[in-house]
């Protein structure tokens, strides 16, 4: 397992030398490894977007150094061709590019974009469905216009998946989804990096998603990275949290709470389970079998 | 969130400059009749004098407004390819035509006079005061001013049974829309970059196929704005909006003196251009 | 008994796919809105509670059975105007709302639809925006705006038209989780000032807000009552694929252990509050 992503003091100005110019990455540092699941968190306007924008090529970087299963995106001789079939970058709200009547074409588009022979296309086009939770024969036929927005979601990932790509990036996964749609994508994307090995890289603001999904969290702010641990250290870290203004997954706002009336609890429990046993441990003293109220 | 895409940062629909002067503070229907008046007054001006006395005015425009000279020769910027070529196609084909004044070069069947001379130069200023005049216009006077104001003047057309509040509506709805769609593009351009789609390939010749390849823009856009028009409909509705309904207006302008004075001194001044015999 | 704001009787209504197929999108809904009731209407997706919300203000009339705003009944024309101004709506993309340059203009759009003499306009906009916070804001652009800035924009441009009721369809499903607060605050802050409100939604944090809640399945009514009460009914919830809020969760497996602990809490601080009941102050708990 090596490193897939590896940047180096990235700095980026949009509209350099103009009077608007703003500088949306001011000295990032980070790396990824093959088949981990990152997630990328901060505010509206730290950078997130210009960030990952960076791992397809379709920016190239100012200053400082990006470097993609080894390549280095400032060659001026960078095959974005090759490096877009290598990463597969999902906007939020991806249901808007579907742009083909019928919807095994649009996710055909990407393979046949690259060339592949039309048995391949097929295959991939089959894969790629049944990965994002679409029944190839139900629904390869079916016209794009004709569906709901959690499936035109669906049929947009699949287009990206069709690519087989090393590193899936999504933008806010999602965003605009009900429950029921929400727990089956995350349970997807799971799929994708447990199963399938992919590296995934996602941007999110539901911390609840991101502590249940990532390996690995990168806080960002005002253009940098500003804090990065597992979700533990970071939400277990009280003085991180307040620093950066970052919310956190419920089950850890109440167990801070707590702490701060002088129970001690582990704050770094953030799933359920482990949450109700750090409040249960406070309700009933350990060996104390317990009628009533902890005594 | 606009920071993130870079097209669009580009986008000052009308370029708004705000600067407080006395220009901006003018009603914006008489800023239109009297940038319409001097539009007319520079397209019959002839003269080298003419001309001249008008880019000084349109250049003092400029400092009336506080707005630097600047914007206005970016403004120039992109007309200058049109400037040129048709500075080339007149010194070429009108010295044939209405023959007058000295002669200065004959080769074949190029004949460059005095005349066609003049013509050439004074076309080019003419273009040139008339970006001027027109972006002290846009600078000095917000897109909201510039559509009530329109509706303003347009509406005598009224009794004509012309749509004067729904025209302007729709101006002001395409306005709002053009930087929130310049956005979507630039997004939806990204997207389809991202699963492998390529614009501009092959010469400017092969229509056929840079057509193709603008399909995963203009097709999802065009829905999104299929989409768009039928939710504002909902919301205007939502909001009690009848087409053709009377209604009340919420901006009023009040022309004053000022405004009076501006107009009658831009009337004389475009009025003496015209008739003056200027010697060149 | 007080007469309701808004009163649906046997409401279906059939959706029409195309000239041969239609389908049943409401059956038989009956229900009662009264003056000052803050009301969530939830579902997922598909169980027709946009359609319900757009029978509130006459955008959609029904196929069967009737809806009456303040004894208007919405099936008749002549009192469109007198249901809207009676019932406003803000929608769900906040983009898709707002029609004029700047967000003063926007304001004023629904006053001048009803014809609102100009200096009443100006002292309306100036409440509408203080009342959603975007005094600060009017005279921006729209496309300078986030979407939660932009969705109180859209509220204010209801508001400055002095509804009895806001309805909300779907109006945060849009907005992250900073923009969905702004958004419940500015509705907590109008509800406590009178402001009838009907959210309908498939987040639990704004049933949680809500006096009543109405849990709507295949176009019926498949529960009522006050929040609490309904996020209890966990197994139902999660049959209708709903989610059930966290500290209701939580709250239930510390029961289980601790049959002391309450179940019925829907709020994070009433666990902190609930864990202080039983374990005593700081100290007590050994």
């Amino acid at each position: 397992m090596g490193t897939v992503i590896e940047v180096e003091d990235l700095r980026y100005t949009y509209m350099e030398n103009t009077p608007l110019a703003h500088q949306a990455l001011a000295g990032v540092q980070l790396s990824v490894e093959e088949g981990e699941c990152v997630a990328i968190i901060g505010h509206t306007g730290s950078g997130k977007s210009t960030l990952i924008q960076h791992f397809n090529g379709l920016l190239r970087p100012q200053q400082g150094r990006v470097r993609v299963d080894g390549q280095d995106l400032s060659d001026p001789g960078l095959d974005l061709k090759g490096l877009r079939r290598k990463v597969g970058l999902v906007f939020q709200n991806p249901e808007d590019q579907l742009f083909e009547k019928w919807v095994g074409d649009d996710v055909a588009f990407g393979p046949l974009k690259m060339g592949l022979p039309l048995k391949e296309v097929r295959d991939r086009v089959r894969w790629a469905m049944e990965m994002a939770g679409l029944s190839f024969e139900a629904m390869k036929d079916r016209p794009t216009y004709a569906l709901s927005g959690g499936q035109k979601r669906k049929v947009a990932l699949a287009g990206v998946l069709a690519l087989r790509p090393k590193v899936l990036v999504l933008d806010e996964p999602t965003a605009g989804l009900d429950p029921r749609s929400r727990k089956e994508l995350l349970g997807r994307i799971e799929g994708f990096n447990r199963r399938e090995k992919m590296t995934v890289i996602f941007v999110s603001h539901n911390m609840e998603e991101v502590a249940c999904l990532a390996d690995r969290i990168f806080v960002m702010a005002a253009g940098q990275i500003v804090a990065q641990g597992t979700p533990r250290e970071i939400f277990g870290s009280r003085e991180v949290l307040l620093q950066h203004r970052i919310g956190a997954p419920e089950t850890v706002e109440i167990l801070y709470r707590i702490q701060g009336l002088g129970y001690p609890v582990d704050v770094g429990a953030y799933e359920l389970d482990s949450a109700a046993a750090e409040i249960v441990s406070i309700l009933r003293p350990q060996g104390v079998k317990s009628h009533g109220p902890g005594i | 969130m606009a920071r993130e895409f870079e097209l669009t940062r580009n986008i000052t629909v009308g370029q708004y400059l705000p600067t407080g002067s006395f220009v901006h503070r003018l009603d914006p229907r008489i800023k239109l009749l009297a940038c319409g008046i001097l539009i007319l007054a520079i397209a019959f001006c002839n003269s080298y004098g003419g001309n001249l006395i008008v880019l000084a005015f349109s250049c003092l425009l400029f400092r009336l407004s506080r707005i630097p000279l600047r914007y206005g020769l970016s403004g120039v910027k992109p007309a200058i390819p049109f400037i040129v070529i048709l500075a080339v196609l007149q010194l070429l084909f009108y010295g044939d035509i209405a023959s007058g004044g000295r002669v200065y070069l004959e080769y074949g069947l190029i004949v460059i006079t005095s005349d066609s001379l003049r013509l050439v130069i004074v076309s080019a200023l003419r273009f040139i005061e008339i970006i001027f005049v027109s972006s002290v216009l846009t600078l000095s006077t917000s897109t909201t001013q510039l559509t009530h104001g329109m509706e303003s003047l347009l509406k005598p057309l009224g009794y004509l049974k012309f749509p004067v509040h729904e025209f302007s509506l729709i101006m002001t709805i395409a306005l709002r829309f053009v930087p929130t769609f310049a956005m979507e593009m630039e997004k939806m351009i990204k997207a389809q970059a991202s699963r492998g789609a390529e614009f501009g390939t092959g010469s400017w010749w092969h229509i056929f196929r840079r057509t193709k390849e603008m399909l995963p823009i203009i097709v999802p856009l065009f829905r999104v704005a299929m989409e768009r028009a039928e939710d504002l409909i909902l919301a205007m509705e939502a909001r009690c909006y009848t087409p053709g309904g009377t209604r009340s207006r919420f901006r009023t302008y009040q022309t004053t003196f000022r405004d009076g004075l501006t107009l009658l001194f831009i009337l004389c001044f475009s009025l003496l251009l015209w008739m003056y015999p200027f010697p060149y | 008994m007080k007469e309701p704001l808004i009163r649906m009787e046997g409401v279906s209504f059939d959706y029409r796919l195309n000239s041969e197929e239609v389908v049943r999108v409401l059956r038989d809904v009956s229900l009662d809105i009264y003056l000052g009731e803050y009301v969530a209407i939830i579902g997922h997706n598909g169980s027709g509670k946009s359609t319900l919300a757009k029978h509130f203000n006459g955008i959609l009339k029904p196929t069967e059975g009737n809806v009456y705003v303040a004894g208007f009944n919405t099936k008749d024309d002549r009192y469109r105007r007198e249901i809207r101004r009676r019932v406003g709506m803000v929608f769900q993309h906040p983009d898709n709302q707002i029609v004029a340059t700047i967000v003063e203009d926007d304001v004023a759009f629904g006053l001048e639809n009803i014809g609102v003499p100009p200096r009443e306009m100006r002292k309306r906009i100036d409440a509408a925006l203080e009342a959603v916070g975007m005094s600060s804001y009017r005279n921006r652009p729209p496309h300078h705006l986030s979407g939660g800035q932009k969705q109180r924009v859209a509220i204010a441009g209801v508001l400055a038209m002095e509804p009895r009721c806001l309805v909300l369809d779907e109006a945060t499903s849009m907005l992250d989780a900073h923009g969905r607060r702004e958004i419940l605050q500015v509705l907590r802050r109008l509800h406590q000032r009178g402001m009838t409100i009907i959210a309908v939604s498939h987040h639990m944090s704004e049933a949680a807000e809500a006096d009543r809640v109405l849990v709507i399945e295949a176009g019926r009514i498949a529960m009522e009552g006050p929040p609490r009460e309904i996020f209890q009914r966990q197994e139902l919830l999660r049959r209708l694929q709903l989610d059930i809020p966290v500290a209701t969760r939580l709250a239930g497996r510390i029961h289980e252990r601790v049959p002391d602990f309450q179940p019925d809490l829907i709020h994070p601080r009433e666990i902190v509050d609930e864990v202080v009941r039983i374990a005593g102050k700081k100290g007590a708990a050994g």
